[in-house]
């Protein structure tokens, strides 16, 4: 997929600057907006599941075939909230590590740390899916369940994936000074998003 | 000349440095990524069943879903959205000014990936109509089924397929994406803006349409998808593989939207030029960030209604299924609350545009510009709280149902607010009925009934009544054709100037308006009383008591269609060689009115400065924004917004003479010329068609003019004038003194005097003010005429010609003299031939069309010759007297082999009608 090696040097400075009325940094500015429009996606997600719970079901968990009600493993569950609660720290460590004190050393550190405490997560939660005992078409409990964690561990994909791509950034192009770090900022953001939905989601569904 | 840039063809000096890969080059790359996408999906599929040991290996549901999207983003891949971003994800160097996909070059630009946002928006309107061509075609069909009482065309199955595609095409293909089509164009350059916040998102978000879009209008191939546009449950689990891929076409064309939404509200929040503070943005960009924001925060919705329906249709998920303890009702809450803000995403770019027309069109500041921003705000915000009303006999919680009739009636208030705005605003107007006028007017109208018909069903007992049936389609058609649709249509003429550099033909403008406007009201006004009869929608056989009725509304529906056609026929013959437009045809005040049609690569050369609100129309001497040279001219940046010289005159206005001051002057490069063409009795169509040809010969040069007719003496045209710019100097065109009446007024000392500006005098014989213009923009039409010369038939064609482009006449009277020319015979002829012609240049001087004649011995054909070599004819008419030698085939061959490659149409006339001076 080769495109042509840049060689643009005249129109960047030919090309007439932007005209800027506010000092807001667009990236960072279209990574929030994103961000509610994912706010919504599990407003609409978590909205099937009220419905499934409070108007429609008589218990909750309702019973599975055999008669018995369904379970969620909490405590396992709980351990793998803190490790990704944790893996948000440690991507602020990282950026802190950039911001003041330059150390792109300390914030590939971070960026790996916080990427093998994602990548943890998702282990655990398949790990989780293989051992449940009941399959996303076992009552409307199974679906909004899987489809509820199952669009969350996609996010923590798509989140890992930036930041995978922001460690290649560092590593291969040198990008990101205590300036200028938009896409580490944004990706960081998204992060914490990721997990602020997981808490939520692990006190709806898991918890009470 | 002018000091700005010249137009997108040419960059403008810069270095531009554009990417060498040719179409066909791209167009493999996507065939195969989309080919080579589609067999691994199936691979991958057929792979995980087996590794999982899933039993049965093939399930279509399963393979659809995963071909539509792989393929879908293979298709992205190749055609080239990601490279850029490949490129950076791969930590190569990459160069974020990176131009060389940016601007059209020739046509093949518009058929890859571009960057520039207004090859963009061209791009999004050619997708978008082609969309509701097919759409169109998809409810003509419907109004085939629907002609007789019975079933004809198909089942049941397939009448719904019909309506279900149709509505899903022209909701999520052509109404959405058509608004961020023009915002797209539009929007950058009225905020001061040289691009969108994102280009290559935005490109990215153009071509997923195209993916969606064929997902959906294909989705009757593989089995009907009938539930509508609304896809409730558990029908959509029901119905044919079509539905699948609509539920995954949604996913993709919602994409599309929110990408595009996010990449308006960044561009809006950051990119506004300086001085645009909040209170002085246009309305269309309220409207536009407004809408967005309903996107960012609405589609998601949509997309997770789909996403449940999906796992329910394609992996047997229970979200809906009341056996498995799902809630089916949970669907239409959950899609409702996306669908209804929907309507208002689909209406509130409309408002935005017909605001800015209104007051164009009104020559007045808006009435309430705050009232107007704020209700659109406040319709937003107020349209996540009405959802249930779509809901009154779902069986959904009873006490939902007064608080949301109650809020649905309070949303109607700020859309009154608008109406009443744009009803003050040209309440006193100098209202010009041009086609985006008539268009913009027609929808108060028809949306006053559609905002009527819906508060009615807001309230409860009466929707419980009609709800479901064709009341309610009455209704969404007033809305979204007599709504969206209307103010699409009167955005895409409006704009059409600036977007294409060229003029669209404002007769057929306005013969569409009116065949559409009326075909409109007559295909959906009866709809109202069908409901209320009680005829269900959505149902392919019905009572026959209904039938006449349909029949009517059938019939109806042809003329409508008809309208269409007139309109495409106009956009795409003008946009191919209609006249060149001028910078700023409507007087606009707006930055995108500031700028060349079309603007040049990067908008503008450097940052312009707002200084004003956008439609101060009428107060002298108010600005909206100062517009910049570049600074190889200056050296600094240098202020060219340029004062006015009125230029007045009658029938001199398209005289060499007064060109050739007016471009001498332009050269000056500090003025902008706003013609006054003074009418006190005369025609006033006539005196337009002059002031065209004037303009066109200008726009041809490069010239900023504009002008209008005003009823008057010079003394009312220059007030007009100068009532709304900023006017430096009068120029006056006469007759020379002696045999002009305004020289016999003193008219020169008396405008000095009254209006205190310097007056110059452009003195034009009688004979030149009447000779065809033989210059570029003026199209020159050969006249080859027998005694049908000086018939009011030729005036009346050229009249019509005239209407279309501008144009200059050379008439050519062939004699066929075949004996020596001084014999007495000949000489009666010849002065028979002079009369015929002097009472033609006569005729035509009256409505307003310039020409000059000549009497030859030869024949027909030796006048064709003269016409293309002599006179470089752009088109030759032969008018043929009825029984006249002219009307014989063999004549107007001869004509055609002599004129070679240049147009020859024959037209004939009847001899006796004497020609009418009074013409229109
Ligand atoms: C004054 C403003 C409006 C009010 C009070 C209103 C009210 C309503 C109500 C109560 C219904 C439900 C009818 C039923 O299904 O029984 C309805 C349906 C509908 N309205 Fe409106 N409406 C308004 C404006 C609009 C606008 C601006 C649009 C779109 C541009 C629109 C599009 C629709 C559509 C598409 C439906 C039918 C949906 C379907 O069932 O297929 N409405 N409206
Ligand atoms: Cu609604």
């Amino acid at each position: 997929m080769a495109t042509v090696e840049p060689t643009i040097s005249a129109p960047s400075q030919a090309t007439p600057p932007p005209s800027r009325g506010s000092q807001i940094s667009m990236g960072m500015l279209s990574m929030m907006f994103f961000i509610g429009s994912e706010v919504m996606l599990f407003g609409s997600l978590f909205a099937a599941y009220f419905f499934v719970r409070f108007n429609v079901a008589d218990q909750w968990p309702p019973l599975n075939s055999a008669g018995e009600p369904f379970e969620l493993p909490k405590i396992i569950t709980g351990v793998n909230t803190a490790i990704l609660v944790a893996s948000s720290f440690t991507i602020h460590w990282g950026e802190h590590r950039l911001k003041h004190y330059g150390d792109r050393k300390g914030l590939e550190r971070g960026l790996l740390v916080t990427m093998f405490l994602g990548g943890t997560f998702l282990l655990i939660q398949v790990n989780e899916y293989i051992h449940l005992g009941f399959t996303p078409q076992d009552q409307a409990f199974g679906s909004t369940f899987y489809t509820l964690t199952g669009f969350h561990g996609l996010h923590v994909f798509v989140g890992l994936t930036l930041l995978t791509l922001c460690y290649i950034r560092v590593k291969r192009a040198h990008d990101f000074t205590p300036q200028w770090s938009t896409p580490l900022q944004a990706s960081s953001l998204y992060w914490h998003f990721v997990d602020v939905v997981w808490v939520l989601l692990y006190i709806l569904v898991y918890l009470v | 000349m002018a000091t700005h840039a010249p137009t997108h063809s040419d960059p403008s000096g810069h270095a531009h440095h554009v990417d060498p890969r040719p179409l066909s080059y791209w167009w493999k790359r996507a065939t195969l990524w989309s080919a080579g996408s589609f067999l691994f999906s199936f691979g991958l599929i057929w792979f995980m069943r087996t590794i999982f040991g899933m039993d049965p290996l093939w399930v279509s549901q399963v393979y659809v879903t995963a071909a539509a999207s792989l393929t879908s983003i293979g298709f992205l891949i190749g055609i080239g959205c990601f490279d850029w971003w490949w490129q950076w994800m791969t930590g190569r160097r990459v160069d974020g000014e990176d131009h060389s996909m940016h601007g059209a070059h020739s046509w093949r630009d518009y058929f890859k990936v571009n960057t520039d946002h207004k090859v963009i928006g061209v791009q999004y309107m050619a997708i978008v109509f082609t969309f509701f061509v097919l759409a169109g075609l998809l409810a003509e069909a419907v109004r085939a089924e629907l002609f007789t009482a019975g079933q004809t065309l198909g089942d049941g199955e397939t009448y719904n397929g019909l309506f279900s595609v149709h509505a899903t095409v022209m909701i999520f293909l052509f109404v959405i994406p058509a608004f961020a089509g023009l915002a797209n164009y539009i929007l950058p350059i009225m905020i001061g803006a040289k691009d969108m916040a994102f280009p290559r998102l935005n490109a990215l978000s153009v071509w997923m349409l195209i993916p969606g879009g064929l997902m959906m209008i294909l989705s009757p191939v593989f089995g009907a998808f009938s539930a509508g546009w609304t896809a409730y449950v558990p029908l959509a689990n029901q119905g044919g593989t079509g539905t699948t891929l609509f539920e995954v076409g949604v996913q993709v064309v919602g994409a599309s939207s929110i990408a595009t939404a996010i990449n308006f509200l960044v561009t809006i929040f950051t990119m506004r030029a300086p001085g645009m503070t909040v209170w002085r943005m246009p309305l269309l960009v309220w409207a536009n960030a407004t809408t967005s924001a309903l996107v960012v925060f609405g589609t998601p919705f949509i997309a997770g209604s789909q996403f449940m329906t999906l796992f329910d249709r394609v992996i047997g998920t229970q979200f809906f299924d009341p056996a498995g303890g799902g809630d089916v009702i949970a669907y239409q809450h959950i899609f409702w609350f996306y669908s209804h803000p929907a309507v208002y995403i689909m209406m509130l770019p409309g408002f935005g545009i017909i605001s800015e027309i209104i007051a164009t069109f009104s020559r007045k500041p808006i009435f309430g510009y705050r009232a107007l921003a704020f209700s659109t705000v406040a319709i937003a915000v107020l349209g996540f709280g009405v959802w249930a009303h779509h809901m009154f006999v779902s069986g959904m919680a009873a006490w939902l149902r007064v608080p949301m009739m109650i809020t649905t009636i309070i949303i109607a208030i700020p859309t009154g607010v608008k109406i009443f705005s744009w009803l003050g605003t040209m309440w006193g107007g100098k209202i010009h009925l041009k086609t985006p006028m008539l268009y913009a007017m027609g929808f108060i109208g028809v949306f006053v009934i559609g905002g009527l018909s819906g508060v009615m069903l807001a309230v409860i007992p009466v929707d419980i009544q009609v709800t479901d049936t064709y009341f309610v389609v009455a209704h969404i058609h007033y809305v979204f054709v007599g709504g969206s649709v209307f103010t699409i249509f009167a955005g895409v003429h409006y704009w059409f100037p600036k977007m294409t550099g060229k003029m669209y033909n404002e007769t057929l403008g306005m013969i569409s308006f009116w065949i559409i406007f009326i075909g409109f009201n007559a295909t959906f006004m009866p709809m109202h009383w069908l409901g209320i009869q009680g005829m269900p929608r959505r149902v392919s056989a019905y009572d026959e008591r209904f039938e006449a009725v349909n029949q009517f509304i059938g019939i109806a529906s042809i003329v409508m269609t008809l309208g269409f056609l007139v309109f495409f026929y106009n956009m795409i013959t003008s946009w191919r060689s209609g006249p060149k437009a001028p910078w700023n045809p409507w007087r606009g005040r707006t930055l995108e009115w500031l700028v060349s049609s079309p603007p040049s690569l990067f908008n503008f050369e450097a940052t312009p400065q707002v200084v004003g609100g956008p439609y101060q129309y009428g107060i002298p001497g108010a600005r909206h924004a100062v517009v910049f040279a570049p600074e190889e001219i200056g050296g600094e940046l240098t202020e060219t917004e340029k004062r006015t010289i009125v230029v007045v005159a009658d029938e001199t206005v398209a005289s060499a003479a007064l060109i050739d001051e007016v471009r001498h002057r332009a050269s000056e490069g500090l003025w902008r010329f706003t013609f006054a063409v003074a009418n006190e009795d005369g025609d006033s169509r006539a005196a337009d068609r002059r002031l065209q040809v004037a303009l066109s010969v200008l726009a041809e040069s490069g010239i900023d003019a504009s002008g209008t007719v005003v009823e008057g003496d010079p003394f009312a045209a220059v007030a007009a004038v100068s009532a709304e710019e900023d006017v430096h100097e009068v120029m006056l065109a006469t007759y020379p003194t002696g045999m002009s009446a305004w020289m016999a007024d003193d008219m020169v000392d008396r405008l000095r005097k009254s209006t205190g500006l310097g007056v110059t005098r452009v003195v034009v014989r009688p004979e030149d003010a009447r000779a065809p213009l033989s210059l570029p923009g003026v199209s020159q039409v050969a006249v080859v005429a027998d005694e049908g010369l000086g018939t009011a038939g030729l005036v009346a064609a050229l009249r019509e010609r005239a209407d279309r482009r501008p144009i200059g006449v050379i008439l050519l009277s062939p004699m066929n003299l075949t004996g020596p020319g001084w014999t007495d015979e000949a000489e009666e002829a010849r002065s028979a031939a002079f009369d015929r012609v002097r009472a033609a240049i006569d005729g035509l001087q009256a409505v307003g069309v310039q020409s000059r004649g000549e009497v030859l011995d030869g024949d027909a054909a030796a006048a064709a010759t003269i016409a293309v070599t002599g006179h470089r004819a752009d088109e030759i008419l032969v008018i043929a007297a009825r029984g006249g030698r002219l009307e014989s085939d063999e004549a107007l061959a001869a004509v055609r082999a002599a004129a070679g490659t240049v147009p020859v149409e024959r037209i004939v006339v009847d001899a006796e009608a004497p020609a009418s001076p009074s013409g229109s």
